[in-house]
């Protein structure tokens, strides 16, 4: 056999040619760099997000800085380096000691090699407050109405968590009276002096009604002070790390918990009790402390409220694109205009909203409908109803296309057959287009779903807020309230992160805030995949 | 069979029944009108947008309202607010005031000016002051004040006049009558003690002298405070000429005398000290006709004889430096002679004539706003103060009223996309800056900035997701099984769908700090993971065949994955060590070498190094652009032709050559569709460079500082803006940018994806 020559052997490696493999495996790279990245974010917000919540435990440190010695007690939330002279790096470690009203700054930078020791040591208590977050203290004694406990002996902890208790259920009774009862009042002594202004009721009249609601409103302030009495007794004492006396008054309490004397199951058990009353409680100080209720309701609220009206409009447009319209020329123009719409930024959309709804539409009906409380506007200024209906807006090419898909994807001689059998037109599309695209429609609204609730910044134009007072659905008539400004999740993170005055202590709710988030939108979308998924082994079936 | 009692077929059962035709074709029409009312609407949302920024491209609209016969062509003339009754001075103690609305005319005399000998006078439109020079040397003022009063039911008011004397102070240099005077006004309500100056020039030609008087209010030993002179200075001997003309800026902060050669000599009063600053000379071989100041007291418009119009302003050459004079732009020439100037008390607008001519010009942006030929010649001119309407005196004895309507003069396409010289500034120059602290500030709308900075963080971002996403695509495309394709794709349809203002939030909150003291070691990693990746390729391709046969094909991505991590943690630990070799800052005090990129990169480059940069960006924003250009190549290139990869690989093509001669070309233009769609993604994405861009309008391509994007600007400045003012409207403008940006990117993207499938169709 003739050995194979030079040129030719640019033929023999066929099978398995290493020629440009370094390539495939670059590309291989680049797939699982994605995939990295992808894993890397949820996990990183998994672990921030749940870590937010975990008890952990405090830390007793004595300091040898340039300012003297000196003795600290804290967790320690962050590891991290900085350079310094000579290319060294000084490691660093940022604890949270609590105690904002003693200390100002409730978070602090240290180098870890000024730490000159640090024990976890028992009976240290983590204290949450009403006012400048957490406090971290050595607990010394509790004055209750019926005499003084001190600290370790027999039922102490059991005597705080009954104070607690209390102060409970007391904060509950004076806000259903002041929310509610005394809110009501206010609104009525509103109500006449708009009815005065406009001549509704003479001024004797009026004044007749005020002195009643005056009476009322006294009565009700007694009433809470009575209830405020209840816990009025009970004093707390406590001593910092580095020896400074302590007292708060019982109806400051919120919260106790050792989690140096914890087990793992019961700071596991104290994690759960976080996390649902971030999840049901109101936001406190400036947002950085207490739960995300009102957001995570205004969240939902806003995105049912985008759903009813996006899946009429979407789904009408298409069938009409699909089913009514002659396919031509025309309806391929209007095709790339509703697919160019899908790309067009989201802020935009917040823009016309903005102009359109907020400042056309709404000043319009303040000025048919509401025409005596202006100049003070209530459809004219930014609400949960305009922030709807611009997201809709900015969904809708979504819905159009995921069921122009659908609709397109029921074979034709499905259709053929129901025109055969004698339907009509519209009792073909009622009756068998509709229900057989009916999962693939239910994708497009759940991924409009998923893309409404995660959009910001159209939001930040037209209705969410910092804080709003009150939800907009509530039990006070008419009980919807379209015109409200509303909080949002999104919204939450980037207000949280950005306005707040203590940006740092606010982080570890950024995260759950963003955890929660995350989870919502990942819960829309893997359901979308889901029923696509299904869908997609449906129509191989029937695929023939 | 049929029996006999069988029912007799009903002749409508092959009717359907009226009902069902009615609400079909009541359904019929329902979604006919539907479908096409929410395209229209949708399709509607640009010309709504566009319809709010329109207004920003009409001139100003000037229309007559209106003239009452004075009888007298005075040299004079002053307005109160709205520009209802004018009052005219001719020199003298006495005032006509002209009511535009029952056309009456009034008349005040000047208690003190009965006997006096007036020889020169000058107007104040800020503060409604005249002041004037008398024959004997002395000088003195007077102020204009109207009062709206009510009638007792409040159905009407009207306007009263009244004049307030000001004291009388007497010259001490120089000889002859007062020739001109001008005033200058420190004073506000809040602080009456602000420095005040009289500029006087006394006598002519050879003899002419100027001199400050420096007044301030003073309490004495008894009673009230009063208007006290605190001194005098004579200027005379520091003059490049002889005086013709002396202007003090209305606050008195400078005072400029022209000389007759076309100097003009400036001034700076700082307290009580009046100090020479610049001489300069403006119109090469041509005298300064009139020199007037503009609102804001920083810029000067001078007009030479011949009808050339310039406007000087104060700025520093370089950052030491005092601020002088210099001059900022030319504006259209007027005709010759006498020149009518008056300026607007809200904004850089001023009216300008001269002959027949008539114009309205807007000073930022050298606009004329509004001009027009009238068959009068205009003598003199005021704007009123909420620059409404223009008086116009003319030569015929009659007082012409107008109405402006001119709501944005500071819009124009050359404010917005061309290089304009702000007062202040060192040069002309592209800048964004919509509001300041003062009244008086000059707003600065070009939306370059924004656009510089939105494709800014386009390229860094797509630098960084494009060759994460095509080689992602290709992979997944041509190699991956289809049982790890089904889990992959989904996982990036869902990174898609990661809300930004997470992913911004941890940009800024996380990322940033992270990355800011280990630069060195990001930029190995990007060096060494595809270098590391690329040789284990190849060392791959050199094992023997039968080894590398034991891994079934698609499986590499699982391989790569520990060769990544770990040439990325020795990139993370290798940076520090790299930053001390390459990376040292020397401080050029104390001489000490530290290895701080964030120092050293100030220091080499002379560019800023901000903790929220473009390269914190770039990365973030690849989470929203890899998956939407991966989505879109895979498909492509996945639906290329299985007959033509097939053949291909028939004919001994490797694996490799398939890809890079069939798949890759075949599907390029799906690929192109895919990056343009990514552009349009990080082109409008808005909360990651909200939250991490730092958010400054820098036009500055260094990848170690932020931008500030279109889309962010909107975001953070709409929301405060007041509804129809230029500000929102501009807002409304740079919307319609992103809108035209992102919508030709992804109409050009749908034509190349349809003509892609066409092609595919006949393959």
């Amino acid at each position: 056999m003739r050995q194979p020559s030079k040129e030719n052997n640019l033929f023999v490696s066929t099978g398995r040619s290493s020629k440009g493999e370094p390539w495939i495996w670059l590309t291989a790279g680049g797939l699982s760099l994605g995939i990295v990245m992808v894993i890397a974010l949820l996990g990183l917000i998994l672990i921030k997000g749940v870590s937010s919540f975990w008890p952990r435990q405090i830390v007793v440190m004595q300091i040898d800085g340039e300012n003297g010695s000196n003795k600290m007690a804290g967790y320690i939330t962050e590891r991290s380096e900085r350079p310094s002279e000579g290319g060294n790096r000084i490691a660093q470690i940022q604890i949270f000691r609590g105690n904002k009203d003693i200390y100002g700054e409730s978070f602090l930078y240290l180098d870890e090699r000024n730490i000159k020791s640090q024990e976890i040591s028992p009976g240290y208590m983590l204290v949450e407050r009403t006012e400048y977050g957490p406090a971290i203290l050595k607990p010394v004694k509790l004055v209750t109405p019926s005499g003084t406990i001190e600290e370790g002996t027999q039922g102490f902890d059991d005597a705080v968590q009954r104070m607690i208790a209390i102060n409970e259920e007391v904060r509950e009774q004076t806000r259903h009276i002041e929310r509610k009862l005394i809110g009501a009042n206010a609104r009525a002594i509103r109500d006449i002096e708009i009815d005065l202004k406009v001549g509704k009721v003479e001024a004797e009249a009026a004044a007749a009604m005020r002195e009643v609601l005056q009476e009322e409103f006294v009565k009700f302030q007694a009433d809470a002070a009575k209830v405020r009495e209840r816990i009025a007794g009970y004093e707390f004492h406590g001593l910092t790390a580095d020896g400074r006396e302590v007292s708060y008054m019982g109806s400051q309490l919120l919260g106790s918990f050792r989690p140096n004397d914890s087990n793992w199951f019961q700071r596991f058990w104290e994690m759960l009790q976080r996390m649902w009353r971030f999840l049901i409680e109101e936001p406190r100080e400036a947002n950085t402390e207490g739960g995300v209720y009102p957001a995570i309701f205004g969240t939902v609220v806003m995105t049912l409220t985008m759903t009813f009206f996006v899946t009429p409009l979407g789904v009408i447009a298409a069938i009409y694109l699909r089913e009514y319209a002659k396919q031509g020329q025309m309806v391929r123009v209007v095709r790339i205009c509703v697919n160019n719409l899908a790309g067009v930024p989201s802020i935009v959309f917040g823009v016309f909203g903005l102009a359109f709804f907020v400042y056309f539409v709404g000043n319009s009906i303040d000025q048919v409908f509401y025409g005596d409380k202006l100049p003070t506007p209530t459809f004219g200024t930014p609400g949960i109803l305009w922030a709807s209906l611009t997201l809709a807006l900015l969904t809708l090419p979504v819905v159009i296309v995921a069921t122009e898909e659908a609709l397109s994807a029921v074979p034709r001689g499905v259709r053929e057959a129901a025109l055969a059998c004698g339907a009509s037109k519209w009792q073909a599309i009622q009756r068998i287009v509709i229900p057989a695209s009916l999962p693939g429609i239910m994708t497009g609204i759940i991924l409009a779903m998923a893309r409404g609730a995660g959009e910001v910044a159209p939001l930040m134009l037209v209705g969410a807020v910092k804080l709003a007072p009150s939800l907009p659905i509530d039990d006070i008539a008419p009980y919807i309230h379209p015109e409200r400004k509303f909080m949002h999740l999104g919204f939450h993170i980037y207000d949280l992160g950005f306005q707040s005055p203590d940006a740092e202590a606010a982080k570890p709710i950024v995260f759950a805030t963003a955890l929660l988030l995350i989870l919502l939108v990942l819960v829309l979308n893997l359901t979308a995949i889901i029923i696509r998924n299904r869908l997609k082994k449906k129509f191989a079936v029937s695929h023939f | 069979m049929p029996g006999p009692d069988a029912k007799k077929p009903d002749p409508k059962r092959f009717e359907v029944s009226r009902n069902t035709l009615l609400f079909d074709r009541f359904m019929g029409w329902f979604i006919r009108f539907g479908g096409i009312a929410v395209i229209i609407a949708v399709i509607g949302i640009f010309f709504f947008i566009a319809k709010v920024a329109v207004p920003l491209f009409r001139s100003a609209n000037v229309e007559q309202s209106g003239s009452v016969e004075a009888g007298v062509v005075p040299p004079v003339i002053g307005v109160d607010e709205r520009g209802e009754m004018p009052f005219l001075y001719e020199g003298g103690s006495k005032l006509t005031f002209l009511n535009f609305v029952d056309q009456s005319t009034k008349e005040l005399t000047v208690p003190g000016l009965k006997d006096a000998v007036i020889t020169a006078y000058a107007f104040d439109t800020v503060r409604q002051r005249l002041t004037y020079g008398l024959e004997d040397g002395r000088v003195g003022s007077f102020l204009i004040n109207y009062e709206r009063k009510f009638n007792e039911d409040a159905t009407g008011s009207w306007l009263e006049p009244a004049v307030i004397e000001e004291p009388v102070f007497t010259v001490e240099h120089g000889e002859g009558p007062v020739t001109a005077v001008s005033y200058g006004d420190a004073s506000d309500p809040d602080d009456p003690s602000g420095a005040r100056l009289i500029v006087v020039k006394r006598g002519e030609g050879q003899k002419a002298s100027v001199s400050v008087i420096k007044l301030m209010m003073k309490k004495g030993l008894i009673g009230t405070a009063k208007l006290r002179m605190v001194g005098q200075t004579d200027l005379s001997s520091k003059l490049s000429g002889e005086a013709a003309m002396v202007r003090a800026s209305s606050n008195g902060t400078m005072i400029l005398v022209v000389s007759k050669n076309g100097d003009i000599d400036y001034f700076a009063r700082d307290v009580l000290e009046v100090n020479k600053v610049q001489t300069f000379h403006p119109f090469e071989g041509e005298v300064p006709q009139q020199v007037d100041l503009l609102y804001g007291g920083v810029s000067i418009i001078l007009t030479s004889r011949d009808g050339q119009q310039q406007q000087w302003s104060l700025f520093r050459e370089s950052a030491e430096s005092v601020r002088t004079f210099g001059m900022v732009k030319e504006f259209p020439p007027l005709p010759k002679g006498a020149v009518v100037f008056s300026n607007s008390l809200r904004n850089r607008s001023f009216i300008a004539g001269a002959g027949n001519y008539l114009s309205l010009r807007y000073s930022t942006s050298g606009d004329v706003r509004w001009e027009q030929q009238v068959d009068y010649k205009p003598v003199a001119g005021i704007i009123d103060g909420k620059s409404k309407h223009l008086i116009v005196a003319g030569d015929d004895g009659v007082i012409h009223r107008y109405q402006v309507n001119d709501p944005h003069p500071e819009a124009s396409p050359k404010a917005f996309f061309g290089k304009v010289w702000y007062e202040g500034g060192m040069g002309a120059k592209y800048q964004w800056q919509s509001t300041g602290g003062s009244s008086d500030f000059e707003p600065k709308f070009s939306l370059m900035p924004l656009i510089f900075g939105s494709l800014k963080g386009t390229f860094y971002a797509l630098l960084f997701s494009i060759p994460v996403a095509l080689l992602a695509a290709v992979f997944s495309a041509a190699f991956l099984p289809l049982s790890v394709k089904r889990v992959i794709k989904p996982m990036m349809e869902i990174m898609a769908s990661l809300p930004s203002v997470v992913l911004g939030f941890l940009a800024a909150f996380w990322l940033a700090p992270v990355l800011q003291y280990r630069v060195p070691s990001v930029m190995l990693m990007i060096l060494m993971v595809p270098l590391s990746v690329l040789m284990i390729g190849y060392c791959w391709g050199r094992l023997p065949v039968v080894l590398r046969n034991r891994l079934d094909g698609g499986q590499e991505w699982m391989l790569v994955l520990p060769v990544m991590f770990l040439f990325g943690w020795l990139g993370w630990i290798l940076g520090p060590v790299v930053e001390g070799w390459f990376f040292v800052y020397t401080d050029s005090s104390s001489g000490k070498q530290i290895a701080d990129f964030t120092m050293w990169w100030p220091q080499a480059t002379g560019m800023a190094f901000e903790q929220r940069n473009s390269l914190v960006v770039g990365f973030m924003m690849g989470f929203a652009v890899i998956p939407v250009i991966f989505t879109i190549a895979e498909d492509a290139l996945s639906n290329v032709p299985k007959s033509l990869t097939a053949a291909s690989a028939a004919l001994g093509a490797n694996r490799w050559q398939v890809v890079w001669t069939i798949m890759l070309p075949v599907a390029s233009s799906g690929i192109f569709s895919a990056l343009m769609i990514g552009f349009g993604r990080a082109v409008g994405e808005t909360m990651i460079l909200v939250m991490a861009a730092g958010g400054t309008p820098v036009m500055e391509g260094n990848i170690f500082n932020g931008m500030r994007t279109l889309a962010a600007n909107i975001a953070i400045e709409l929301p405060e803006a007041a509804v129809g003012s230029t500000h929102y409207r501009t807002l409304f403008l740079s919307a319609v940018v992103l809108f035209i940006l992102t919508s030709v990117m992804n109409t050009l993207a749908e034509v190349l994806r349809q003509r892609l499938r066409e092609r595919n169709k006949i393959v």
